[in-house]
Order: C-alpha cells, then structure tokens, then sequence
C-alpha cells in the first residue's frame, strides 16, 4: 500500500549518528546436505541495536544465527559459502574476523558471540556455577573477582534479586523467566560483544517474555543483539532493524519502524498483515 | 453404483453375536494364559531361591567365611581365599574395564564425526561393539589364555616349577643351604637366574631368614665339627647343594602373566567392555542436547562440554550400568575358569601381581561337580553369599538410580 | 554500574594450548575405540593361528572334522586313536539350545505380551525386577539348580528315564537363563509399535488378543527375530550350565534324555584335564572355539542387522 515512499525518510528518523555496521554478511549460501537452507543472502547488522530476523518457520531465520558464532559445526552435512565477517574493533582489540574461515579459533569466537536458545536450558548445577561455567573456562580468576562476576552478570540480566539468597541452590529449581534471564547472564559472563538469542520467549509465559523484552532494550546499550522471532509485535516492540526471510531468501530489510508500516515487498507486507505464516 | 455391498447390509444377527461372544472368550482366555507364564518367571525364582537356601543354611558358618579350601577336612572348608580372589581380580577388571569403556562409549557418543568415510568407520566400530557383546565368554577366556597367559609363546613355553618368560621387576633369587644347624636354612643372593642349582665350595656371603648378612664358613668332612650352636649356624659342610628359591615383592612383574589373577581381571575386563560402553552411551544419549548447545555457545570445546556437562549429568546412569557390569562379572566363571584353571587349593589370597587365584564362582563350579553330599552343601552356601554380594551390588544400583532420580528433578 | 574486573582485565587464555590437550584427549579417546575393534582382529587372529595347528597335523582332516561322527579328543591319549568329528558336540550343542528355545521363545515373547499390552504399572513394578533378578542369577548357579532340582525332578517324573547327567536338565536350565533376555528384548521392540497403530485396530473392533497378536506382534515381528537371534546365541554359548548338568560324553544322538557334551561342555573339559600345551589333542579346542564363534558371531550379526532395521522404521 504504502510501497512507493522512499526509504531515505526513514533514515532521518532514526538516531543522528549513522550506524556503525558490526557484522557484514554478502552472498551467504548455506546447505544442509543436499538442502540449500540460504540462497545469496546480504544484510548488515548494526552495531548496539537490535536486530530481529522475522518469517515463517523454515525460511532460514534460525540456521543464519547459528552461522553467526558457528554453532552448525556440530551438524553433519551443514556448510556455508559466502564473507561474514564481523568488524575489527580496537577498544576489544581483535582485527577483522573472518567467521567461515575453516582455520578460525571457534572457541574465541564464541566467547565473543554468545547465544541464548529457545528453551532455557541451564546445566544441573547452582545458579552460581552456570554463571561461572564460562569465566572458568576462558580466564584466570580469583575467587573475589568471580563472585564479582557472577554478581554483576545476574544483575545485568535483571535476575539478582531474585536469586542472590539461593546462589548456591539448583538452577532448575527456577521459573522459566529466571531461567531464561539466568542463562542471558551466562552468556554475558563473559564478555560477549554480541548476543545471539534464537527465540528466546517462545516457551516462556506473557509475564516472563515481557521481563525479556525489557532485558533486552536495556542490553544494546552495551552488545549488540540478533534475535530470531515468531513474534512480530515483539520484533516491534524491542528491535532497531528486521530482516523478513522467506525461504532461504532476505526478502526486506530496514528499520522497523519502516518494516513493518511501509514495506517496500508485497511477501513483506502480507506477512506481517497475518495473511501466512 | 454407491449402493451399500451386500456383505454389509445382509448380516445374520445371530452370527454376530457369536462371533463376537466367541472373540471376547478367546481374548480372555489369552489373557489369563499371559498371567499363567508370567507368574512362572516367578515360581522359577521361588524354586530357586528356596532350593538353594534349603540346601545350603545348614553350612553357613564362620568357617565357610574364613577358612579356606580343604580336602582333609571337608566339613570344615571355605571360601576366605575365593572372596579375596573375586575382589583382586574383579578390581583389576574394574580398573581396566571402566575407563576403557567409558572412554569409548564419549568417544562414540560425543565425537560424532561430520565426514562420511569417518561416519561410516564410526558405524562399523557401533556395529563391531554390538557384536562383541554377544560373543560367548567362554571365547573371551581363550582370549585371555592365549593373550595374557601364554603370550602367543613369544616369551618361552611355560613349564610347570618354572617361572619361564622375561622377569621384569619386584624379584630376588637366593640360592638356599641349609647350615650345619638342623631346620636352619641361609639364603644366598643370585646373579644367575637361568643356573638351577650351585655347589658351595668355599666361605660366602649371605643372609638368613630374617634378612641380617652373615658370613657362612665352610666345614670339610673329616674334621671336627664346630660345636657351639651359634658356629654351627654359620657352617655350611663342602660340596652342600643350594636350590632356587625367588622371593617376591607385591609388584613382581613378569611376562608372560601366567595364570595369575592378572590375566583373569584382564580376560573379565574384555568380557564387560562391551555391556559397559553400551549402558554408557545410553545414559550419555539421554543428555539433552540443549545442554551441548548451551555449553559450546558459551566457548566451550567438545571435551570441555564432555567434562563439565555431558559426565555429569550422565554419571548415575553410568554408575548404574557399571555396577550392573561388575555384578556379571563377580558372576561370571567360564573365562575364570579357562585362564586360571579349575584348581581350588590355594589357601590365601593374592600375595603379587602374578598371584594365582580363585573366585567365587570357579569354587562353587569346583564343589557343586564333586561326589561328596558335603561339598554339594558347601556349594550352595557359597551360591548363597554370591548372591548376598550380588544383591548388595544391585541394591546400591537402584539407589542410585532413585536417590539421583530425585536430586535431578 | 562498573564492568567487573574479570572483564576489564580481558586476560582470556590462549586457546593454542587448549587445542593440543584437546587433540591429545581426542587421540586417547579414539585409542580407547580402536581397542574394541583390536579385541575383535585380536579374537579372529587367535583362532585362525590356534586351530592352524590342529588343522595342520596329519591324523586331522577337514572333511573328517566336518563328517565323522565320534569325537574322542580327551578320551584317548594316543594321537592315532584320536577322533576329531564336531558332529557329537554339534549335536549336543544342538538339543541343548533347542530344548532352551522351547522354554525361552514362548514363555519369553509371552510375558513380553503381558508386559507390554496388559500389565498395569504395579505389576510390571515387581515383574520387571523379577526378570532383572533371574537375568542377574549367575550362570554357575543355575547349572547348580539344574542338578539339584531339575535333573532328579525329570528323573522322578520319568521314572529314572533320564541320565544323571542329559541334556534336558541342562536346556531347561539354559531356558531360564534366556528367558529374560527374550522377554526385555521383546517388550522393547513392541513399546516401540506406535498407539496409533493399536488404537486404530480397537477402533476397528479388535479384541485385547488380536489387538496384540495381529497388529502388535507382526508390527514388531523384525525386533522379536532379533530377540530371538540373540538368545539363540547366547544359549549356544551357554557354558557354566552344561559344563554342569550336561555330561561330559559327546554322544551323536537326539534322544534328550542322554548325556549330550556340547562345544562349550568340551573347552572346559579339555582345560580342566590341564592337558600339555601344543598337542593335537590341545589345540582341538581352538578348532571346536572357531565353530562356536563362527556360528555365534553370524547369529548375533544377523539380530543386530534386523534390529537396527526395525529401529530405523520407526525413527
């Protein structure tokens, strides 16, 4: 309907400073097996915002975030062609990283981007020790600067209150909202420049995914965040930029608030009118 | 052309009826044949257990518990030295078995390989475990003599009074004399091991049975024998003959193993590989992956994942299955018995690593095989503290099982 | 709030170090497989080396091996006497594990029925244990149980009919012992038939029994061959019970009621004998131990083959 508006007005609206373009990704193809699951796929995402990758189940959404931090290695069969890259940065002093480099250190890669799932899914362990797992894993830490880890994590993920008199009880014995935001905390732990989050409200309560929302509105300040959703009216309540797939396809791209107003695709528009999907 | 076929319209009402009495009596009928064979599972185990406490109480006693084997005086025989046997040479078993089985089992489980030629090496060892778990045991115990017992003979035929093969540590040969002193005997350090005997001629070096050197002179017949007892002590005559004996520490190690109990943890240790890697796997496939993901989206690597996440959260499962294992192989007699042998006189328990021994079962084998009425009790009150120990064994499994059960939820 | 100090430091271990020891524990995990697959190449060259010096010698033949019909390797001492025919011991073997499957296969794949179709949950609770239990009898002591009960029991009924030692004793003893095993292995393969399938034949109008024995079994007929196969192996491997209550004179013969030395009957009589390592005589166990691996080994491959089948159809 409103496909003839230019899309250079929306780029007024938007904040002053232009944005800084965090992961690059150009004519990305990926496979499962014989199955093409991305065809050709470009977008940039920007650095400290949100952005939601929308469209129905299978279009391709979910295997492009795990190509992001790698996490398709352990499929058989899954292999992507094609530059994505995330960009240089001097204040986390790493240069350009080449995330499809057959040769690159994963484990550092992952440390940089974390991901958060669908299901909450915290070990069998103590709230503290999922908090802990991954500092311990990846750096030298004295039992002070830990428990000030630990504290400072729970607290960003908006979770402390609620958990600081049981640290050391079972992190299942938690609701699934605690869960969740307990497994966000893990994953800031340590040190992540950018959060991936794969659905992460689809099994939680209306109450919990609001709490989320917030969470994760308050979180770009410092990382920036690739959500994949079901959801469109959570990908318009808490994101900067969407991205509508469609079979393995980008089919639009663009500010939210433009997405999901003025589309520019008729599939775009038919999509978040609810006429599939 | 859509009418309704005759077959359903043009029905005999009282053929329904039958029919249908006749199909509801047969499916009771099967139904209560079902209760009548499951219910005899459990008669068996009644009979069973019946049987063997009846013919065996009436010789449950201290000496059964502490004594050891004897021919002499039957009634008063035990089963002291099969106790401990069991325990050294299913220890060995344990200690060989369970890393090795666990260890493949996350090897299989939690490296899956993305490389079809890999996939399909992989497949074929999965395959190959199966199948060694159904190759009988008593294969395994010619395994075990061939292997461990014999060594392919690469060290030498094993002849009986020799210790044949390649002694590598934990053993001091000493030539034995006795002195002029009667029941008194000195020992005399050996360089050659492969010399059976030595003649003493002149004054030597040596030490006696408490371990202190003394040096042994030489007494020549004809002149007159030293008198005082002490003398006498360290006097051995000329021409006297010394024979080999070996003294050895807990580690003496040689090879081939022999019969040792040794050779018999190894052999039950090949027996319960396979049953242990499948229970293990199985507890580790029931690790939700969602576990996995988290922990390699934290920067995780796959062993990392393996050790912080996977194993602990697969290990009552494992314990359960590895417990479960050890019970079959506390039971287990055909390989025992193929590499150690049937004999049962041994009245001690392992005293080194090339030890002989016997178990529990290959004693029960032994006496339930043998004429006497006496033996034949003794046999099933062996039975009965066999399966004490075994029940002990699967009670601790099912806590586990349980008490972890309930931790976990 | 501030950034934690852990953060800001961003001292983050070198991941260089972690590969290698990650190689290295991969390396000695791969080991621990391929030492499954070398007790296989270990069991296969020690077979073929072994019985090579029985096959070898000259008062041996392969045809005689395969034909004769008297196996005389413990009873006479003299080489030139010696008769090396597997016949009788096959024919032991044989009417052992046949008696065994008549206990087993029914009593087994019925109570598979009863547990899987029929049973509410209190009774599978003490049901189950009590197979797990039997399951978990030592072998040694059932074969105690078949001369202590079964044995005189048959001789009562029979009227001293039975040998002291015979192969019936034996069987049923060996019968119970894989009674459990058909029986869990059954039940599996039938929890694994979709409800779908057993509610679509009551929807029909099937009774609990054609319920059960025309769609249940058929549909999980592949799993229950397996189970089948399986239990044939193991009762042909079955040591400690025949060694027991099944005599020690290979006899060629299908009269239950005798004496019947089985393969397994012969290995452990020839290493109780304690007979000199290296003569014919010796070596002839090798050459019997090739059979009865020869003939597990296809068996248990062949269940393990349907039963990964049967899994796959209804993953």
């Amino acid at each position: 309907m409103s496909s003839v508006t230019p899309a250079i007005e929306s780029e007024e609206n938007s904040d002053a400073l232009p944005d800084q373009t965090l992961i690059h990704i150009e004519k990305l193809n990926a496979w499962y097996g014989d199955f093409q699951a991305i065809h050709d796929l470009s977008l940039e995402i920007p650095k400290h915002k949100v952005t939601a990758f929308i469209g129905p189940s299978g279009c391709g959404k979910s295997t492009l975030l795990k190509w992001i931090n790698r996490m398709n290695d352990v499929v058989p069969g899954a292999r992507a062609k094609g530059r994505l890259a995330i960009s240089g940065d001097a204040s986390n002093d790493h240069a350009e990283i080449n995330v499809l480099d057959p040769g690159l250190d994963v484990v550092g890669l992952r440390r940089k981007v974390g991901i958060v799932f669908q299901k909450p899914n915290p070990f069998p362990k103590s709230i503290y020790d999922n908090v802990a797992f991954g500092p311990r894993l990846h750096m030298k830490t004295s039992k002070s600067e830990l428990d000030e880890l630990v504290e400072w994590s729970l607290q960003k993920a908006a979770v402390w209150d609620e958990v600081k008199d049981r640290l050391h009880g079972p992190a299942l014995g938690l609701s699934g909202g605690q869960q969740q935001r307990l497994c966000i905390a893990r994953a800031i732990a340590v040190g992540p420049e950018v959060l991936l989050m794969d659905e992460p409200c689809s099994a939680l309560d209306p109450s919990s995914t609001l709490a989320i929302e917030d969470l994760i509105f308050e979180l770009r300040t410092q990382y920036t965040i690739v959500i994949v959703t079901h959801n469109m009216q959570q990908a318009s309540r808490c994101s900067d930029k969407t991205a509508f797939f469609f079979e393995g396809k980008l089919i639009e791209a663009g500010p939210t608030e433009q997405l999901f107003t003025r589309p520019q695709q008729k599939q775009t528009d038919d999509y978040v009118r609810g006429k599939f999907g | 052309m859509s009418s309704i076929p005759d077959a359903i319209v043009n029905q005999d009402a009282k053929f329904l009826t039958d029919n249908a009495k006749r199909r509801k009596r047969l499916s009771l009928w099967f139904y209560f044949l079902c209760v009548a064979i499951a219910l005899i599972s459990v008669v068996i185990l009644i009979v069973l257990m019946v049987s063997i406490w009846s013919q065996g109480q009436s010789r449950l006693s201290t000496d059964l518990l502490t004594r050891a084997h004897s021919e002499l005086e039957i009634e008063r025989s035990g089963m002291w030295p099969a106790i401990l046997g069991s325990l050294f040479v299913c220890g060995t078993c344990a200690v060989v078995a369970l890393p090795l089985g666990v260890g493949t089992a996350v090897f299989l489980e939690e490296f899956q390989p993305t490389n079809k030629l890999l996939r399909w090496i992989h497949g074929f060892v999965q395959l190959n475990i199966s199948n060694l778990a159904g190759v009988p045991s008593i294969v395994y115990g010619l395994l075990g003599l061939t292997v461990f017992v014999y060594m392919f003979n690469v060290f030498g035929q094993i002849r009986v009074n020799e210790s044949a093969g390649m002694e590598i540590m934990g053993y001091k040969h000493f030539y034995q004399v006795l002195t002029l002193e009667p029941g008194h005997v000195v020992f005399v350090p050996q360089s050659d091991p492969t010399k059976r005997q030595t003649t003493f001629d002149e004054p030597f070096q040596a030490v006696d049975p408490d371990g202190n050197p003394i040096k042994i002179s030489i007494w020549t017949p004809g002149t007159p024998k030293p008198s005082d007892p002490a003398i006498r002590r360290q006097t051995v005559r000329a021409g006297a003959i010394g024979g080999t004996i070996t003294e050895r520490n807990w580690y003496y190690f040689r090879l081939p193993f022999d019969k040792s109990f040794l050779s018999g943890g190894l052999t039950l240790a090949l027996v319960i590989l396979p049953i242990i890697i499948i229970s293990s796997q199985e507890s580790l496939r029931g690790v939700p992956s969602s576990l996995r993901e988290a922990s390699m989206g934290l920067g995780a690597t796959t062993w990392q994942t393996v050790r912080d996440v996977c194993l602990p959260a697969a290990l009552p499962g494992i314990m359960t299955g590895s417990i479960l294992a050890m019970g079959r192989a506390i039971g287990e007699a055909a390989p025992i018995l193929v590499v150690m042998g049937a004999a049962v006189a041994k009245s001690s328990g392992p005293k080194h690593l090339m030890d002989d021994a016997v178990t529990m079962p290959v004693l029960i084998f032994n006496w339930a095989g043998r004429q006497q009425d006496e033996f034949k009790e003794l046999s099933a009150a062996a039975i009965i503290v066999l399966l004490v120990i075994l029940l002990l064994l699967n009670s601790t499994a099912i806590y586990i099982r349980h008490h972890v059960q309930k931790a976990q939820s | 709030m501030p950034l934690p100090k852990a953060l800001q430091n961003r001292e983050f271990r070198s991941t260089r170090s972690g590969a290698f020891s990650e190689r290295l524990i991969v390396i000695s995990l791969a080991l621990c497989a391929t030492a499954t697959v070398l007790i296989t190449v270990g069991i296969i060259y020690m077979l073929i080396t072994q019985s090579a010096g029985f096959f070898r010698s000259e008062a041996v033949t392969m045809s005689g091996f395969l034909t004769d019909t008297e196996w005389t390797a413990l009873q006479s001492k003299d080489l030139a006497q010696a008769k090396f025919g597997i016949l009788p011991l096959l024919s032991g073997t044989f009417r052992v594990t046949l008696i065994a499957m008549i206990i087993a296969l029914p009593l087994g794949l019925i109570t598979a029925i009863y547990l899987s179709e029929f049973a509410s949950a209190r009774i599978r609770s003490w049901l189950k244990p009590t197979l797990e239990i039997i399951a978990g009898v030592p072998t040694v002591v059932l074969g105690y149980f078949a001369i202590l009960v079964i044995s005189p029991s048959l001789q009562l009924i029979s009227d001293g009919a039975f040998s002291t030692f015979n192969a019936t004793g034996a069987g049923i003893a060996v019968g119970i012992l894989c009674l459990p095993m058909v029986c869990s292995l059954s039940e599996d393969a039938m929890r694994a038939v979709p409800r779908s399938l057993r509610e679509g034949a009551y929807g029909l109008g099937c009774t609990p029994f054609e319920t059960s024995v025309k769609v249940v079994v058929p549909a999980a007929l592949s799993g229950i061959i397996s189970a089948f196969l399986l239990a044939f192996s193991r009762a042909i491997g079955e040591t400690m019970v025949v060694a027991l209550a099944a005599g020690t004179l290979p006899t060629m013969t299908l009269d239950p009621t005798q004496q019947a030395q089985t393969m397994t009957g012969f290995i452990v009589e020839m290493i109780k004998s304690e007979s000199e390592y290296g003569t014919v005589q010796y070596y002839s166990l090798y050459a019997v131990a090739v059979t009865l691996f020869a003939i597990t080994f296809l068996m248990t491959l062949g269940g393990q083959i349907i039963r990964r089948r049967f899994k796959e159809s209804y993953q």
